[in-house]
């Protein structure tokens, strides 16, 4: 078997002007009102939109579909996003007929729904090392910004106003300065040191007495171990700060290392990266914080907890209120109770192994540089001469969905790539052949790229100019 | 994989043959030798989860979930289901679309997108509003992401208006997006299920941001008077938002040529079944609100050929770019949600949603007659135009009401000492007669 | 790559330039800049009459990958704006010292002219 990679083709219908029309293009139909029993002036007059049977559904989703790409596709490099294999026995468990419960059903008549959210409070608790958990935040990043409302809680609760400023370091995802953002507080970023992790000196000139927080990942999202994490921890709490751990690279540790071990206060699991749930072209996910006991009062209402006759919702004392009208994306936290109990804790611990494993094989047969070692489950490569955004059009050539281009900014073209542990050693080689088959190309290959997906290279800036952004604004006789 | 060691995990599908090559290949003994961490916060414990097969798991968690009781749900306030055609799950299901994420790269994603576009273009000919996002997380976030926008749009306003029946876990989730931003709930007064528009008049100031109105309403209530809302707003400044659904907005008047400046919502009551409170949050509004709209948008161009294609477009509002001063920290949505509701959507055509709808106004008006024949009961309680849910107003005491019907097999919702609130959509309405014959033996 | 650097003009550090005219300047973006950002979608500019004070945000510049503050390189009021810019922000991409023009204002205060650098000196910052 050579080292040439694999070429890609996806599948499309293609006509002059487009690809596959859109469902205005097809039988839009005007239907008055007439019958409608409610007073007119309370009614609109008319309803206009398109009217199709079930087969010619079928077949524009089903061409729709063949026009995207999915995990069970191929590679899904995407750094930071874990995206890992989603078991498909999940899907089956989230429509058992007792899963589908309204959710102002009194408590005593939903024990079981109940079980299931205390059951995965209690497991992911353990994972991370923290004494209680809340599963209501619909993602990651409402994770964060619940974690900056205790945060907010819990300082205000001691007396103390004044700490208004939130620590960051450059290179943290784009969520963590926006949510603390919208809870109120300043961001003071803080560079890397030379080896690409948390810079003390700068640390200890940003902590003050005005300090909240300093909101961390760990590995940082140039894949490396915090080996400082200790000595972070007791200078944050030296100063009266909290410590918070963004949850999206946690994949990296399962079973080796805790969160709460390391110092940090509170946490944000993400279930769609770690916990194997669907990304589902961008959501649902769901963001599950846990914190230690200090901060147990302030969770959001309700919690899930174990009494002498079964299960019961909780108020917390001092809780924060809600971050979800109702119990957060019910669904996913059901898909990744199942895949925490089909794994176990050996199948968890094998799930890091790999995922580091496989990261750092794909990593040494790759020919672009990687400036900062030794890195655990993803690494940031980079591509030198060549723009990593045409990169990663022409790697969809090969059939690999491309890693995170141009972030964290300390690398310079950067290709953030995660391989997860759902590869094996035969397609982390092709993977490998395809980055190394287009290093070796020129610009104008990589300009005209990519040429094997469903459509050409997107022009952008019209999209940005001109915005069109609904078949009204496309036919304005709709 | 099932002769793989169960110190696996199921779903790595490395040979003990690959994970030794790949470590000679990179000169170590073991894969903890890929590991630097620190003694000290090194776990060596066990977290005590027992793994389990895939039949296993499924026996287990069905039986957990058998311990939930079958009763039959007459329960809205807020959170709806419809019958669900099986076309929605065999299509969202396939896994180029369950698997996929965010469209970053727009060329190996075109089906996606396309079904967002598609998503967006219904809500704005639902909504009459020039723009619609690709998804918010729920009902209540959305609100809560109108209260920012409308800050966005007149920052030295500091109030929002809210109605006294909003729903406490709405009110809470609004509090915490707006209070750290300098904002102010206030609520108005409805009455008799309707906004009171007298005394609303003299809460607009030039403080107000915004004034939020729902239809159908908590209690199940379609508001009459949103344009005179909307005039009163816009006449001191301030903007307004309607918290609505799609279905409603197939049969309501246009919320744009009322003078709804915004709508929100819970998109999910198409597409998506009973899920414990788990939906889409819809999200549209004007068009000159574009560069500070929150949540992702699916724009149209063109690609190297010059055909049509679609692509993700103003993303530099976004957090991943604008970081602190992003028009939100959304990043994970609901969009897979949307896309069944798309398809839902669809499927049923303009015919199927105003049936549905009518079907929406026709089962309370059905259910509340039948209810208000007997002693002791009146409903609906208001003389308004209701959808999906009423009011029932009862001489016994409503929690006994509730109690005893739950004996008898039924779920229903108590808002007040003598009030509950019954709703009744196409999931439920075979059992109308039974309910009401229930109901007759628990007020006697 | 060299960037063009007109010589009659004066700069900021932030990447501004002004062309003044006795009490009026003309304010714009460099060629440095207008590259760094790519293509232009969008401009938030003041309006007639406004009041810019040297150093502080008056508007923003939105391209297809960033979001970019703008600074006003000197104190004045808005006399007139580029509207033009309004349906063709792409001007400023491709004539950045000439139609691609964003405000002219009446300057306040004629000794800050001095804090301003040089094309030369401009020059040796973004080299």
């Amino acid at each position: 078997m050579s080292n040439s990679p694999p070429h890609y083709d996806q599948a499309k219908w293609t006509s002059q002007s487009v690809y596959e029309p859109l469902l205005s293009e097809k039988n839009m139909t005007e239907v008055s009102l007439d019958g409608v029993p409610l007073p007119p002036n309370l009614k609109r007059s008319s309803l206009t939109l398109p009217s199709l049977s079930e087969p010619e559904l079928a077949r524009h989703y089903t061409r729709l579909s063949q026009m995207t790409y999915g995990v069970d596709s191929g590679p899904y490099l995407l750094g930071s996003c874990t995206m890992k294999y989603n078991p498909k026995f999940t899907e089956d468990v989230a429509v058992l007929p007792g899963c589908s419960m309204h959710p102002d059903r009194a408590p005593h008549t939903i024990q079981g729904t109940l079980e299931i959210l205390y059951t995965l409070q209690e497991h992911l608790a353990t994972i991370g090392g923290m004494d209680a958990v809340t599963l209501q935040p619909p993602a990651g990043a409402a994770g964060e910004f619940t974690g900056i409302l205790i945060i907010k809680a819990f300082h205000e609760s001691n007396g103390d106003f004044s700490r208004n400023e939130i620590i960051i370091p450059e290179s943290a995802h784009g969520t963590n300065p926006a949510s603390a953002a919208l809870g109120g507080y300043k961001t003071i970023e803080i560079p890397s040191n030379e080896q690409g992790t948390v810079n003390i000196d700068a640390l200890q000139a940003a902590l003050s007495e005005n300090t909240a927080a300093l909101m961390l990942t760990n590995p940082n999202t140039l894949g490396l171990f915090e080996l400082e994490i200790e000595l972070i921890a007791s200078m944050v709490h030296k100063a009266g700060g909290l410590l918070y751990y963004d949850g999206a690279n946690l994949n990296a540790l399962l079973g080796r290392s805790r969160p709460r071990d390391m110092g940090f206060d509170i946490m944000h699991y993400n279930v769609h990266k770690t916990f194997a749930t669907p990304h589902g072209g961008g959501g649902p996910g769901a963001g599950p914080v846990g914190v230690v006991s200090k901060l147990e009062s302030f969770l959001p209402a309700p919690i899930v907890i174990k009494t002498k006759s079964g299960f019961d919702l909780f108020t917390p004392e001092n809780t924060i209120g809600k971050v979800h009208g109702f119990y957060g994306n019910w669904l996913c936290l059901v898909k990744a109770l199942a895949y925490i109990l089909r794994l176990g804790d050996r199948g968890l611990l094998d799930a890091s192994a790999k995922a580091v494993l496989n990261a750092n094989y794909l990593g040494s047969k790759i020919q672009y540089e990687i400036p900062f070692r030794p890195f655990y489950h993803e690494f940031v490569a980079s591509s030198g001469d060549q723009d990593a955004a045409e990169v990663a059009k022409r790697l969809l050539d090969y059939g690999v969905h491309p890693p995170t281009t141009k972030w964290p900014l300390i690398v310079p073209q950067a290709l953030l790539v995660e391989p997860t542990e759902s590869e094996n050693k035969s397609t982390l080689d092709q993977i490998a052949a395809s980055f190394n088959a287009v290093l070796t190309e020129d610009q104008s290959t990589l300009k005209s790229a990519p040429n094997s997906t469903a459509s050409a290279r997107i022009d952008q800036t019209t999209a940005a100019r001109f915005p069109i952004l609904s078949w009204h604004a496309l036919d304005p006789s709709l | 994989m099932t002769n793989f060691p169960s110190t696996q995990s199921p779903y790595t599908p490395h040979t003990p043959a690959d994970v030794e090559a790949m470590l000679s290949h990179l000169g170590f003994e073991s894969i903890d030798d890929l590991f630097n961490i620190p003694p000290p916060i090194q776990f060596s414990d066990s977290f005590k989860i027992q793994p389990r097969s895939e039949h296993e798991i499924k026996t287990e968690l069905k039986g957990i979930f058998d311990k939930n009781l079958p009763l039959v749900e007459f329960l809205g306030h807020g959170y709806y289901s419809h019958y669900i055609p099986s076309l929605v799950d065999h299509i969202s299901d396939r896994s180029e679309f369950l698997t996929s994420y965010t469209q970053y790269q727009p060329e190996i994603s075109q089906g996606f997108l396309q079904v967002l576009f598609e998503y967006q273009s219904l809500i704005v000919e639902l909504t009459g509003l020039e723009i619609a996002n690709s998804s918010m997380y729920d009902f209540a976030t959305s609100i809560g992401e109108a209260a920012l926008l409308s800050g966005r749009i007149s920052p030295t306003r500091t109030k929002i208006l809210v109605p006294d029946i909003l729903r406490s876990e709405r009110l809470s989730v609004l509090k915490n997006y707006t209070s750290n931003s300098g904002f102010k709930i206030e609520s108005y007064p409805t009455r008799d299920s309707n906004t009171d528009i007298e005394k609303l008049e003299n809460l607009f100031s030039d403080d107000v941001s915004m004034i939020y109105i729902e239809s159908p309403n908590s209690h199940g209530a379609l508001e009459e008077s949103i344009k005179d809302i909307s005039e009163m707003a816009h006449a001191s400044g301030s903007l307004c938002c309607l918290g609505t659904d799609p279905i409603a907005l197939s049969i309501l008047e246009v919320p744009s040529s009322l003078g709804v400046d915004i709508v929100v919502g819970d998109a999910s009551v198409l597409g998506l079944p009973n899920a414990y409170g788990m939906g889409v949050g819809l999200f549209a509004c004007r068009s000159d609100y574009l560069r500070k709209v929150p949540g992702r948008l699916v724009g149209i161009t063109k690609d190297a050929t010059n055909r049509r294609a679609y692509t993700l477009t103003l993303q530099t509002r976004e957090q991943h770019i604008r970081r602190e001063r992003a028009t939100s920290n959304i990043c994970t949505n609901q969009a897979w949600v949307a896309l069944r509701t798309a398809i839902h959507a669809a499927y049923l055509g303009p015919h199927g949603l105003i049936n549905l709808a009518k079907q929406c106004i026709e089962l309370p008006l059905e259910l509340s007659s039948k209810l208000d024949t007997i002693e002791g009961v009146h409903a609906p309680s208001h003389s308004r135009h209701h959808f999906r849910e009423f009011v029932v107003r009862t001489d016994k005491k409503a929690m006994e009401v509730v109690q005893s019907l739950e004996v008898k097999g039924y779920a229903v919702s108590a808002i007040g000492d003598h009030e509950l609130l019954i709703c009744v959509t196409d999931t439920n309405s075979s059992h109308i007669d039974a309910f009401v014959d229930a109901f007759k033996e628990v007020i006697s | 790559m060299t960037f063009s650097i007109p010589d009659d003009r004066i700069y900021s550090q932030s990447h501004e330039w002004a062309l003044v005219d006795s009490n009026t300047a003309i304010v714009g973006i460099t060629d440095f800049a207008q590259d760094e950002l790519g293509d232009i979608v969008f401009l938030e500019l003041p309006t007639i009459g406004d009041i810019l004070i040297k150093e502080q945000i008056f508007g923003l510049v939105e391209s297809i990958k960033a979001v970019s503050d703008l600074y006003a390189p000197l104190s004045g009021t808005v006399l007139e704006i580029n509207s033009v810019l309004e349906t063709e922000p792409e001007q400023v991409n491709d004539d950045p010292y000439n139609t691609g023009w964003l405000l002219k204002i009446e300057l306040k205060d004629l000794s800050e002219i001095d804090t301003l650098l040089t094309a030369e000196e401009y020059g040796s910052q973004t080299s």
